[in-house]
This record gives C-alpha cells, sequence and structure tokens, in this order.
C-alpha cells in the first residue's frame, strides 16, 4: 500500500495495544452515553462493536477519535491521549456521516487529506481508491452533487487515503451497494494484513462474521466482548435489536 | 493548508458576482452618506455646558468600562461555550483532526473574524467621534481618532477573551465569575472615581480628548492590555475543544443558511441551540390555566436566567446609550430601538410559536388574526415593564432623574406596543414569501427593525430638542405619542393581514 492504508503501531504509552481504553466513561447532564468502558485493540485485528441504537457505539469512537472528552477513565491510540498529534497521525477515523468542504472537488479533498498526513506517492493511492470505489467520474464533483452512496464512498477513500495505525469505522457499509460493500470488505482485509487495528460499528451479521472478536454494548456498558458467535450475541440481543443475530 | 486556502479564496473570488458586491457597496455607501448627512443637518449641535463636561470627564470612563465589561463577560461565556470561531464540520473533520498544528490552522479564521469586527468598530467609533466633536472641547482628529481606536479595540477586547476562554477551555461558571469581577471592577471605579480597570481605562480611551492629558497612560494601558488578551486568545486557540467546534458547527452553518434568506426567526432558535439556552424545567412561578394571557406568562416565567438577565441588561444598555444621547451626542439615540427589539423577540417567542406550527393554529376554533392579537398584550405589558427599567436606568446613571422618568411615563405604551409589534412581524415572516423577489424580501425582513429604531429615536430626539428650549413639553408629546400611536396601528394591520391571508391560503 503506497502512501495511505495501514503502517505499523508503535506504542509509546503504557499498553501494547495501538487502540486501548480504560475505564472510559462519558456523561452528559448525568446520563451515561458510555460507563467504564474497557477495550484493547489489537494490531492486525478487527473489531465488531455492535449493540442497539443509543447503546454507546458512537460515544466510544467519538471519545478515541478526541472528537468528545471523556468524563471518566482513558483512553489511548498508539499509546498518545486522542487529539495529541501523535494520536493524529496513527487513527484515521471514518464518521457515519460524511461532510464535505462545499468548494472541494472529491480529487481535491483526498489531495489535501493525504498532504495533511504527509502521505508518500499520494496521487498513487488517489487512482487506486478512485478506481477500487467506483468513484470515476466523480473526481471532480463537489460534495453536494454526490449522491449518498458516492458520498459514503468519497468519505471511505478520505479515510484510507492516508497512513494510520487505527481505523474507526462507524457504520461504514451504510449506502453502500452490493459491489462496494465487497471492495470496502477486501480493504479492510488488507488493512489489517498490513497491521491496523480496525474498529468497526454495525448492525451487520456480514461485518460481524468477518471480524475476529465482537464487542457488544448495551446501555453505556460492555456487554460482550469474545468471538463474534451468534448463539451467544443471540443470548444478549432480542432480533429486533441486532439484526441477523 | 496554505496551498489550500488560498485555491478556495480564487475559487470563491471566481465564483462571486462582482457586480451584485458592487451594487450592494454602492447602495451601502449612498444610504451611509445619506445618513450621515442628514443627522449633520439636523442635529445643529451646540457645545456643551462646563458642568456637564466636567462630569462626563469624571464618570464617562467608568460607564463606558462597565459596558466593555458587560460585553466581554458575553465575549466569555460565547468562548466557554467554544465560540467564538464558526469553522466548517469538514475543517473539524479532516484539518483539526491531522497532524498537524491546530492554532496555525485555527488562526486565519480568527483573524478573519477579528478584521471584520474590528473594521466595523472603528468605523462605528469615528462616526460617533464626527459628532462627538462638535459639542465637546478637542478637535475632529483628537475625537475621531480615539473613539476609532476605542471601536477597534472593543472587538478586540471581546474576541481575545473569547478565544481565551474556548482555548483554555473555561467552564462556563469560571467564564461568569471572571466576566462578573470585571463588571463588578468597573462599578467599584465609578462608584470610587478610580480607573483601576481594564476597561475603565478603555473608558478613558474613548474620552481621551476630555482628559488634558490626565490619563493618556492608563488609555495606552487599556490598549496594551487588550492586546495581550488577544495575543494570549490566539497563542492558546489550539486547545478548542472539538466537541464544541463541531457542535458549532453545524448550528452556525444553519445560522448562515437562515441569515442568508433573512430568517430572523430560525437564526434566534439556533442561536438558542448553540447557547444551550433552555427554558427552565421548573418555572420561577407557577401559573394554572389555559388563557392566551397565561400561556404567554407560563412562558415568561420558563425564562432561564441568561435571558433574564440579558432582558434587563438590554433595559439598562438602552436607558444608558440614551443618556449618553443626551450628554454626548444624539446619533447614539439610533441604538435603544435596536436593542428593545431584541427584547422584543424574547417576548414574542408564544406568537412565534404559534406562527412556527401552523397546522396547529389553524385547527383551533377561532380565527388567527384574533388569536394573534390575543397573544400580543402580555408582551406589551411586559415590554412596558421593560421600557420602564430602562427609564430608571435612564434616571439613575444620567444627571437629569425628572426628564427620564418624564419621557419613560409619556411614551411607554404606545412605544411599547410598537416594539411588540415590531417583533412579531419579524418573528412572524415567512422568509420564502417574497423568494422571487430579493430586494422585496430583505425590504420586509429590515422593515421592522428600521420602525424600531425610528420608534425609539424619535421620542428621545424630541426630548433632546425640548431640553435645548426648541419646542414645547407638551406639544413634543402628543406629537411623538402621535406617531407611535400610528407606527402601532400599521403593524397591527400589516399583522392582521398577513395572519388572515395565511388562513385564507390554508383553506
Amino acid at each position: 500500500m503506497s502512501g495511505g492504508g495501514a503502517i505499523a503501531a508503535t506504542s509509546g504509552g503504557r499498553s501494547d495495544a495501538p487502540l486501548s481504553a480504560h475505564a472510559l466513561g462519558r456523561t452528559y447532564d448525568g446520563y451515561v452515553a458510555l460507563g467504564a468502558f474497557d477495550l484493547d485493540v489489537g494490531a492486525a485485528e478487527l473489531v465488531a462493536l455492535i449493540g442497539p441504537n443509543g447503546a454507546g457505539k458512537t460515544t466510544f469512537l467519538n471519545l478515541a477519535a478526541g472528537l468528545l472528552d471523556p468524563t471518566s477513565g482513558e483512553v489511548r491510540i498508539d499509546g498518545h491521549v486522542p487529539g495529541s498529534l501523535e494520536a493524529r497521525a496513527a487513527l484515521s477515523f471514518l464518521p457515519d456521516s460524511p461532510v464535505f468542504y462545499e468548494d472541494l472537488s472529491v480529487v481535491e479533498h483526498l489531495e489535501y487529506v493525504a498532504a495533511l498526513h504527509e502521505a508518500e506517492d499520494p496521487e498513487a493511492r488517489i487512482d487506486e481508491l478512485i478506481s477500487r470505489l467506483g468513484l470515476d467520474g466523480w473526481e471532480d464533483a463537489l460534495g453536494s452533487e454526490l449522491s449518498k452512496g458516492m458520498k459514503q464512498k468519497a468519505s471511505i477513500a478520505l479515510a484510507l487515503v492516508r497512513p494510520f495505525k487505527v481505523l474507526l469505522a462507524d457504520e461504514p457499509l451504510d449506502g453502500l451497494d452490493p459491489p462496494s460493500r465487497d471492495t470496502l470488505f477486501s480493504m479492510l482485509a488488507e488493512t489489517k494484513a498490513a497491521g491496523a487495528a480496525i474498529v468497526v460499528s454495525t448492525h451487520r451479521p456480514d461485518v460481524i462474521a468477518a471480524a475476529d472478536r465482537c464487542v457488544a454494548i448495551r446501555d453505556g456498558r460492555l456487554a460482550y466482548d469474545g468471538p463474534p458467535d451468534p448463539k451467544v450475541l443471540g443470548e444478549i440481543f432480542d432480533r429486533s435489536e441486532l439484526e441477523g443475530v | 493548508m496554505k496551498a489550500m486556502r488560498s485555491a478556495r479564496r480564487r475559487r470563491y473570488v471566481a465564483r462571486a458576482d462582482v457586480m451584485e458586491v458592487l451594487y450592494r457597496v454602492y447602495l451601502g455607501a449612498i444610504a451611509a452618506v445619506f445618513i450621515l448627512a442628514f443627522l449633520a443637518g439636523a442635529l445643529h449641535e451646540v457645545p456643551a455646558d462646563p458642568g456637564s463636561v466636567a462630569g462626563i470627564r469624571s464618570d464617562a470612563p467608568a460607564i463606558i468600562g462597565i459596558a466593555v465589561a458587560v460585553v466581554l463577560l458575553a465575549g466569555l461565556r460565547a468562548g466557554a461555550r467554544g465560540g467564538p470561531l464558526a469553522i466548517e464540520a469538514a475543517e473539524v473533520r479532516y484539518t483539526l483532526l491531522a497532524p498537524v498544528s491546530r492554532r496555525t490552522a485555527l488562526r486565519p479564521a480568527a483573524l478573519a473574524q477579528l478584521r471584520t469586527a474590528v473594521l466595523f468598530g472603528a468605523i462605528f467609533g469615528a462616526v460617533v467621534g464626527n459628532f462627538v466633536f462638535r459639542r465637546f472641547p478637542g478637535t475632529a482628529v483628537e475625537w475621531i481618532g480615539s473613539l476609532a481606536a476605542f471601536g477597534a479595540l472593543v472587538p478586540i477586547a471581546v474576541l481575545g477573551a473569547a478565544l481565551l476562554a474556548s482555548g483554555r477551555r473555561l467552564r462556563i461558571g469560571v467564564a461568569t465569575a471572571i466576566g462578573g469581577a470585571l463588571v463588578a471592577w468597573s462599578v467599584l471605579d465609578l462608584a470610587l472615581g478610580s480607573n483601576s480597570s481594564p476597561t475603565t481605562m478603555l473608558g478613558d480611551l474613548a474620552t481621551l480628548p476630555l482628559q488634558h492629558g490626565a490619563s493618556p497612560g492608563l488609555a495606552a494601558l487599556g490598549a496594551v492590555l487588550t492586546l495581550g488578551v488577544l495575543a494570549a486568545g490566539l497563542l492558546g486557540i489550539g486547545g478548542l475543544a472539538l466537541e464544541a467546534a463541531q457542535r458549532r458547527a453545524q448550528l452556525v452553518a444553519e445560522m448562515r443558511f437562515s441569515a442568508s434568506v433573512q430568517d430572523l426567526r430560525t437564526v434566534i432558535l439556533l442561536r438558542r441551540q448553540l447557547a444551550s439556552e433552555r427554558p427552565r424545567r421548573k418555572p420561577w412561578i407557577r401559573l394554572r390555566g389555559g388563557s392566551v394571557w397565561r400561556r404567554n406568562w407560563q412562558s415568561f416565567l420558563r425564562w432561564p436566567v441568561v435571558r433574564v438577565v440579558r432582558v434587563v441588561l438590554i433595559a439598562v444598555a438602552a436607558g444608558g446609550v440614551a443618556v449618553g444621547g443626551f450628554d454626548l451626542t444624539p446619533v447614539l439615540f439610533v441604538l435603544p430601538g435596536p436593542l428593545l427589539f431584541i427584547a422584543g423577540l424574547d417576548l414574542i417567542e408564544p406568537l412565534a410559536q404559534e406562527s412556527d406550527h401552523p397546522t396547529r393554529r389553524l385547527l383551533l376554533p377561532r380565527g388567527s388574526a384574533e388569536l394573534l392579537r390575543t397573544h400580543l398584550t402580555a408582551p406589551t405589558v411586559a415590554m412596558a415593564v421593560v421600557l420602564l427599567l430602562a427609564a430608571l436606568a435612564a434616571a439613575a446613571i444620567g444627571g437629569n432623574p425628572g426628564l427620564a422618568l418624564g419621557v419613560g411615563v409619556v411614551v411607554f405604551l404606545p412605544l411599547a406596543v410598537v416594539l411588540v409589534c415590531a417583533a412579531a412581524v419579524s418573528a412572524t415572516n415567512d422568509p420564502y414569501e417574497f423568494a422571487l423577489n430579493p430586494q422585496l424580501a430583505q425590504t420586509v425582513s429590515l422593515a421592522p427593525i428600521v420602525v424600531a429604531l425610528i420608534a425609539g429615536f424619535l421620542p428621545l430626539f424630541v426630548a433632546w430638542k425640548v431640553e435645548g428650549g426648541d419646542g414645547a413639553p407638551i406639544s413634543g408629546a402628543l406629537g411623538m405619542d402621535f406617531v407611535l400611536i400610528v407606527l402601532a396601528l400599521v403593524g397591527l394591520a400589516a399583522l392582521t393581514l398577513r395572519f388572515n391571508k395565511r388562513e385564507r391560503e390554508a383553506q
């Protein structure tokens, strides 16, 4: 993978895991969105983060990305506090709602993000991502001109165009057609093979099945951490809460 | 980052309609020249008597300092909520999450915001200086220079304080305490006749030509401290909380869109969200019953402390500015009307909510126009209270309590109706009604503010004329009440026509 994609983790903190959370908590006016949450994700590991709506999955991802400040506990990205220069260099975040500069085209976004993260040989990486994600012909389109699926593809390209050690993805398959889902699965597999720690928040059984580990959250608390065993997960969640489990 | 910003700027300029921008600048310049020429001709200002000059020399710095401290308090609170920067969501997502210096990334946005505020502040200060020098000792250059510098430094202080609060992630309570301490310090200066508070020092700068060289050092110190606050704010800008930045990015983008279509109502609702200004869960006093009158008071009785304080401060500021108009220059009479209009927008909230939900309103077994008129009663009474507060403030601040209370008693009721009607017209405006005619849409949006400005200006200007011996008190009072009643009737008619039309269209 040239320029972008996973790079080997070089832990600088107390835990060896590229992503490590201990007693991590976040409350809003007394409401516990996430409470005393522990999680270590190792290099070359794909973790599926599951749970019903409002369980705390997105809160955890935002805390790890440095977009939210914890009210208790701590989280480290490659040994560094989220928001620090080192953590920002190590972490790539693919959020559930894509956002774009209104006056930059898709390719300009990719060039900009690649430059900010000092990706090597960005042109080749950008061409590869555009081609594989089916963004050909949309390179010069502005964000407002893209359909929901195209926006998601552009957002995925933005997450993968730069080097990283940890990838956090919030419902990354939403809005994608089946061929694009297959492409994303193979990209996640390549990213994992290159040594990245990956956390994917999802409700989808195909993502859960592809994961090395499944971490379930309910009411802001860790409900399960183990292999993606449908039988065990079925005991924790109702069918209505988790698609296909 | 630099290259991307330059490219975006080039693209923005390339896409902008240059002729449209020039046309707007041209219209703005013509309007400004016309207003200034009109005011210069209408005012015929005479030199102030030595007693007034002495009073202003001793008290004005502290009074101005209190006003600046109040604005600083607002700036600090905005900073504690993540302001004053409003950056794009994409900037938060891509640039601020990239391993680049956040200080470097955020500084251009801060400086751009500062540039605009400083420019407008300096121009406003210079305009006031242009009128003040006609009444007070000192040359035009001295007054225009000192007030332009003051006008430029106030936004610097406010933005600097807000940046400092957001960069240091001050808690809202701490920010309020610091701002409150600054206000208290200036109040103490006023009481003791001292010039120790940094904001009083800025007041020294504003009145520098009056000081005969007594306090240029203090004025300079005030300016240096202000620039120091800005420098500290810019240095710590990278500490901004991304959570607040992200939230602001979303709300401010919506606010900008609403402002671009002159949708003032949505701007107000979004601003309340931005400030986390929510009604109290437990009212100050619980009222039972379901009449429209009670429903309005139930709304007022759920005002959060910050809204109560804001409306009281608006009343005090309107009274203070009116006193400033008598003592410094009548140009300041243009400010109380728009200030009180802002209070009116808070008071008109229950009616605005009826307008926000037309289906609910149309299902009621009453005519919309009748409902609307019933909704105006409580805000009018509340606005009358606000106006009496303003008159009391003017009586306390100025040296002529009889005049302040006299003007207040003569106009408070018709003026309250005009201000409430203006706020109601604005809050119930449909920004898309004249979407195909933007000039008409802008006129409709601006009209209530202009009416509020005239309604605030008129009684004060007439009182100023009468006090100067130009006209009899009784005819002046009757004349201004007549004009205000006409304006109120026009406002009521406009609202009735608007609601009747909407009801017809819905049927």
